[in-house]
């Protein structure tokens, strides 16, 4: 007696149970050869399995660009200049730091320096002596600091004129 | 109401005339400025001889009656004294107001020159 047969008899002797195609040989059918069901069905335990790739797992491999094998081999002064391009690259981001750092640079010296140019101008205080030579009619003081003695009496007279001048605005 | 013009030209010959090294210069501040009648020339005379702060400049401002010190104008007397106590160098203004105190044949003269010397012995 074959173990089946004890659980067909089992089978068929439940009530309220249809069981369609209940001969021997289709059930041994369905219970033993599962190389039916593993064709359809997905036994993995990937929790990807059911929504995308049917249990397939992705290998490395399957997004290898066919062009790949078209692709020039770099080999000997190919190779060299290849790694010289790379060795650019790699330094081109530090070389624009740099230069970028180096703008700043000079960009923090230009302000500093205006920024002292315009201290020092701002500190500096124009001598009268200066001013008066932008003012017509004005008489230079430091001229008459020089003046000889001899001279000294022209000064009394431009001294006397000016005063006199300034008598008359105050009694006009 | 002056003009700026002559008022500053005036300023720079009194100016100009207390820098030149010249005797001659400090004898036409005491004839000129301080004998005018207009008190901002007097006062800017006595201010620029005292600037000097030399024996005969300070002399012209101390000694005179009526000039300097002595102006018969508070603002001239204040300006010219507070000019002598923004000296650096006192030596030579103390020394005139002592002989003045002593030496001087006029009371007012002695008795001004007495308060200034005390202010700027105080200072």
């Amino acid at each position: 007696m074959q173990p089946y047969d004890i659980l067909i008899s089992v089978n068929t002797n439940m009530k309220g149970y249809k069981m369609a195609n209940l001969s021997i040989s289709g059930i041994s059918q369905r219970i033993f050869n599962t190389t039916k069901h593993e064709n359809t069905v997905a036994r993995s335990t990937n929790p990807f399995a059911a929504s995308s790739f049917k249990g397939n797992v992705l290998t490395a491999d399957v997004f290898e660009s066919s062009v790949k094998n078209n692709q020039p081999a770099f080999t000997g002064k190919t190779k060299l200049m290849a790694a010289a391009l790379v060795g650019n690259i790699s330094n081109l981001g530090s070389r624009i730091n740099a230069g970028i750092e180096s703008v700043v640079a000079f960009g923090n010296r230009m302000k500093e320096s205006v920024v002292n140019i315009w201290n020092r101008i701002d500190s500096i205080k124009l001598e009268d002596s200066v001013k008066s030579l932008f003012e017509p009619g004005i008489i230079n003081k430091n001229t008459i600091a020089k003046m000889q003695p001899e001279q000294l009496s022209d000064v009394k007279m431009l001294l006397n004129d000016n005063i006199a001048k300034w008598s008359e605005s105050l009694a006009a | 109401m002056v003009d700026k013009k002559i008022r500053k030209n005036v300023e720079n010959i009194i100016e100009g005339l207390s820098m030149n090294p010249s005797p001659e210069s400090v004898v036409i501040l005491d004839e000129v400025g301080t004998n005018s009648a207009i008190d901002d020339v007097r006062e800017l005379t006595s201010c620029a001889l005292v600037k000097r702060n030399e024996h005969e400049s300070l002399s012209v401002v101390i000694v005179n009656k009526g000039k300097g010190i002595n102006d018969m104008s508070t603002f001239v007397a204040m300006s010219t004294i507070n000019e002598l106590l923004a000296l650096d160098d006192k030596s030579t203004a103390i020394k005139i107001l002592e002989d003045t105190v002593e030496m001087h044949s006029d009371e007012e003269v002695r008795d001004n020159a007495r308060s200034v010397k005390a202010l700027m012995s105080l200072s």
